[in-house]
């Protein structure tokens, strides 16, 4: 019998606000000293009341839209209880009766071709604190610094049927709401995290099997790799009857290659949710709404579309340059300056993603104001700055933002002489110093020049116009 | 109330009764379940919950740092820390 | 009992109390519970920092029962106070030293209402939302207001005074101008008094209600008694809301933080249970346990969100009473003095004797207490409440 997975997901999304969710402490919780980040709200201790971050409703407003949800413009946060050391007021005040988001839909796209996922809802939440097993073999050491971090939750509709189509949905939410600026979505960084849904029934069938649900996974790599052993196990289970499935939550072992059951204590037990008397109903008017539908960004469809369309570029550059917001606004800021589409995207994947490359930083990482490179291209244009040396001033403004690139290759002799007398000095003693190369090229050989151009242009520093010394190099050698 | 209800009730809120208090609670929860006849005989049908029982405001603050706070006085009452953590028996195996 | 005292001169002339629901920085606060026996918080209740910035001099903090949900304190970790078998409040015991001027208290359940209906004093629980939560021991969040006891109206109303205004840090906090309002003093017309509330009161309660009723006439108030099945119900759905909500507010205390940690455990879980049943009390882990039980899957629309239901049939029931009435008169408590057997008889005494306020609490209205009785008014009235007491201290002794 053929069999088909059935995959529905929660995933966890750290906003990127300056802080806490319910109290001002910083939200910047990721390699902070522990517990630096702390007050006693966010410590479990008593008489601090919650007010709600403005931000955080914003970014889960943004979030919705990105996601082709309906808001609802009146939302409210709950109360979950349950008992963890990473959970300092035994509750997380989370939202269950009315999310910020319902109904939304994602298009994915496979090898397969393209396939909506429907999103259930988004909601609000504060994150658990982090707990750190390895200082004392006895002891867990609690950490509170996360703890009321904002989260947005995405629940999905159990629409996903294989990894490549849980990994193409995940890259396509963090795709949307790194464009839309609410959030970071760095797996390694925690900053987005995955519970996986999974059921196995025979192809066609309308029943759903018994759902295991594996959690806090971290990595689409790790993801793949369990949900191709859980199909595999539950499989295994309804042909051979190796094992009961029961409905349970599982522990991803990464190392081993294995799911396991977790221990019941962990999940067993009745949340007993309930509307939070403390904060009050968000309700969100229209000139709130409003304004947060002004500052979405476009679709990277619709950029590719009109990057391709109403600039000119090739398809591959189009998509290259789309893969990130901070390429894009690098771009368009380059291009607004250098009115040269072209040149801009060809700065843009030859040089500043590949020194982003080489520096090992994700494009999302692209601090470089577009506005500055476009000075830099234009310096080249004008012949004012020579290729070699400009990749020089790139460089040096990935470490400094304050560069002027007029000013940088003022002062460090990157500006190209139109001195024609100094080139053809140059080129005279390069030329009576390598007659072999004279002779090669006279004999045919066109890279020969190449050789004595590159010395002419290792002598200049880099400062001289190509073309100028190229006929200048033509004329000497011809004249020999 | 059921004897079971009580076992998970004590287990979800951690706390461990003795038999006399255990038939207490039985006792004190089975008045208020008599409590709750007053409250059936209200006819609720089309009344929406109040939770709040003040004028709807939506009460946002704006997202601005501040932590007058340090560790150091925050976990000053703390039964066990260690480094800089508040410690608790592992839980994990 | 255990007052706990700081420095300062205890004859200064705005000396006031708060007790132990006000978090203090200078001096513990246990909230009457072994679980938080020497908690230090770092920071004060709103309330107090504002009385302190008007000139009032907190000289001390007196205690309370385990998170405020009791008659009038007796179920402290440090004991009941008792005299002559009665039980005694301890706020209310300070004030009738007359060595402070007032106090400031948390009204979760009523008790400071019921101490002041049985000393002679008065009380105000203002409008919710008008004074700052913040920095009081949470319980039960939805209802709980900061209230002001004094031998005087004129005390409580100059106390009150200065702590009613709008708290960023109190996101149920209202506007200023709201809260300005609730300092008004309106005219009191006409009074309604409900049978149904007047249940189980024994001859002396009647007697203050009598005493009271004929000064208001006296003074050309008209006192009307009017049919009511609505308002008695604030009782079971009260006890409810409370428990839930307590339930969820003292599950922090579970001995990792702060507070009681147990010496023997083995395992966290251990730790947990171990730590909180060594130091919750008797009625507060019956509350626990109740309010949890209401919010299960199981119970949570027929408990919780009927009592949630009903509390809007209340609120709107009060708000048709004061289309034609300036305030209900009804009584604070059902007899003038608790005995120790009254509790060793009826453990669960002050879920039934909470009856008389129950319907303040559940509905945020404001109450006063004066002459041993109770005047429950329309949101903001408090103004109007004090007046009507002040009357009645003229004119009723």
């Amino acid at each position: 019998m053929r069999y088909e997975t059935v995959i529905g997901l929660e995933v966890h999304v750290e906003l990127a606000t300056q802080s806490k969710i319910f109290c001002s402490c910083s939200a910047h919780s990721y390699g902070a000293d522990p517990n630096s980040h702390v007050c006693p709200a966010c410590c479990g201790m008593p008489g601090m009341l919650p007010v709600v971050n403005k931000r955080v409703v914003d970014f889960g407003m943004k979030a919705g839209m990105m996601l082709n949800c309906h808001i609802n413009r009146t939302t409210t946060f709950d109360k979950k209880s349950y008992y963890y050391p990473d959970l300092p007021a035994a509750y997380q005040t989370t939202q269950w009766f009315a999310p910020v988001a319902v109904n939304g839909l994602v298009e994915i796209e496979t090898s397969k071709g393209k396939k909506n996922v429907r999103i259930k809802q988004i909601h609000m939440e504060e994150d658990a604190g982090k707990l750190v097993h390895d200082i004392r073999e006895d002891t867990t050491h609690v950490d509170f610094n996360r703890t009321s971090v904002p989260l947005i939750e995405i629940v999905s509709q159990p629409d996903l049927s294989s990894a490549e189509e849980v990994e193409a949905y995940l890259e396509r939410l963090k795709t949307l709401l790194r464009y839309a600026k609410v959030a970071e979505c760095e797996m390694a960084h925690g900053t987005m995290r995955c519970d996986v849904n999974l059921s196995v029934r025979p192809e066609g069938s309308d029943k759903l099997g018994v759902r295991t649900e594996m959690k806090n996974m971290n990595s689409i790599e790790a993801i793949k790799r369990a949900i191709e052993y859980e199909t595999a196990r539950h499989i295994d289970a309804i042909e051979n009857g190796t094992e009961v499935l029961v409905q349970e939550t599982r522990r991803w072992d990464d190392i081993k290659g294995k799911s396991f059951a977790m221990r019941s204590k962990e999940t067993a037990g009745d949340y007993r949710y309930f509307p939070d008397p403390n904060v009050m109903p968000v309700v969100i008017d229209d000139e709130w709404y409003d304004g947060i539908k002004a500052t979405l960004p476009e679709f990277p469809e619709v950029k590719r579309e009109r990057y391709t369309e109403e600039y000119g570029l090739s398809e591959y550059d189009a998509e290259q340059i789309t893969k990130s917001i901070a390429l894009c606004e690098c771009f368009e800021g380059a291009y607004a300056v250098c009115k040269s589409a072209k040149d801009a995207a060809n700065w843009m994947i030859s040089e500043v993603m590949s020194i982003l490359n080489v520096r090992k930083m994700t494009y999302d990482m692209l601090t470089l104001d577009g506005a500055v490179l476009g000075e830099l291209i234009m310096l080249v244009t004008d012949g004012k700055v020579g290729r070699a040396n400009a990749k020089k001033i790139l460089s040096a403004m990935f470490d400094d933002s304050t560069i002027k690139p007029a000013e940088y290759a003022e002062k460090n002799g990157f500006i190209v002489s139109n001195d024609t007398s100094l080139i053809e000095k140059v080129a005279r003693e390069v030329v009576a110093a390598d007659p072999k190369a004279v002779s090669d090229y006279k004999s045919g050989k066109e890279k020969a020049l190449m050789s004595l151009f590159g010395k002419c242009m290792k002598e200049l520093k880099g400062n001289c116009d190509p073309q100028t010394l190229r006929t200048v190099l033509i004329n000497i050698v011809n004249s020999l | 109330m059921e004897k079971e209800t009580l076992r998970i009730l004590e287990m979800l809120n951690q706390l461990s009764l003795t038999q006399t208090e255990k038939d207490e609670v039985i006792t004190f929860c089975n008045n208020r379940e008599n409590d709750l006849k007053t409250l059936d005989a209200i006819d609720t049908a089309n009344v929406e919950r109040m939770v709040h029982v003040m004028p709807i405001m939506t009460v946002v603050r704006e997202d601005v740092v501040s932590q007058p706070f340090t560790r150091e006085a925050l976990q000053a009452g703390a039964p066990e820390t260690d480094e800089g953590y508040w410690c608790v028996p592992r839980v994990v195996e | 009992m255990k007052i706990y005292t700081s420095k300062k001169d205890i004859a200064s002339k705005k000396a006031i109390i708060a007790d132990d629901m006000m978090l203090t920085a200078d001096m513990p606060t246990a909230a009457g519970s072994k679980m938080l026996d020497g908690y230090m918080s770092l920071f004060e209740a709103e309330v107090l920092t504002r009385a302190k910035n008007a000139g009032y001099d907190l000289v001390g903090k007196t205690d309370v029962g385990e998170f405020a949900i009791d008659l009038v304190g007796e179920t402290s970790c440090n004991g009941a106070k008792v005299k002559d078998g009665v039980l005694l409040n301890p706020t209310a015991e300070a004030l009738k030293t007359g060595e402070v001027k007032a106090a400031i208290c948390l009204d979760v359940n009523g008790a400071p209402r019921r101490a002041a209906a049985q000393n002679g004093l008065v009380s105000v629980k203002p409008t919710y939302g008008t004074v700052s939560r913040y920095g009081t021991v949470p319980v039960a969040c939805s209802g709980e207001c900061v209230s002001v006891m004094a031998k005087s109206a004129l005390e409580c109303k100059e106390l009150l005074g200065v702590i009613v205004g709008h708290d960023d840090k109190d996101g149920t906090s209202l506007s200023e101008e709201l809260c300005g309002s609730a300092k008004k003093c309106g005219e009191l017309r006409r009074v309604a008094v409900l049978g149904a509330m007047e249940k189980g009161i024994d001859a002396n309660v009647e007697a203050k209600l009598c005493a009271f009723k004929s000064t208001l006439r006296n003074n050309g108030v008209e006192v009307i008694e009017i049919e009511d099945d609505i308002i008695a119900a604030a009782r079971p759905a009260w006890n409810v809301l409370m428990s839930a909500e307590l339930c969820n507010n003292v599950s922090r205390y579970d001995g990792v933080k702060y507070g009681h940690r147990a010496q023997n455990f083995s395992g966290i879980d251990e730790l947990y249970t171990n730590s909180r049943t060594e130091a919750f009390g008797e009625l507060l882990k019956k509350a626990i346990l109740f309010g949890s039980d209401t919010l299960s899957t199981e119970n949570y629309m027929k408990v919780y969100d009927k009592a949630l239901r009903v509390r809007r049939v209340i609120v709107e029931r009060f708000a048709e009473i004061f289309k034609e009435f300036d305030a209900v008169l009804m009584p604070a408590c059902s007899v003038m003095e608790y005995t120790e057997d009254m509790v060793k008889e009826n453990k669960s005494l002050s879920f039934e004797e909470n009856f008389y306020t129950a319907p303040a609490s559940i509905s945020g209205l404001p109450a006063v207490v004066v002459g041993g009785v109770q005047l429950v008014g329309r949101a903001f009235s408090e103004g109007t409440l004090l007046g009507a007491a002040e009357l009645y201290e003229k004119e009723g002794k």
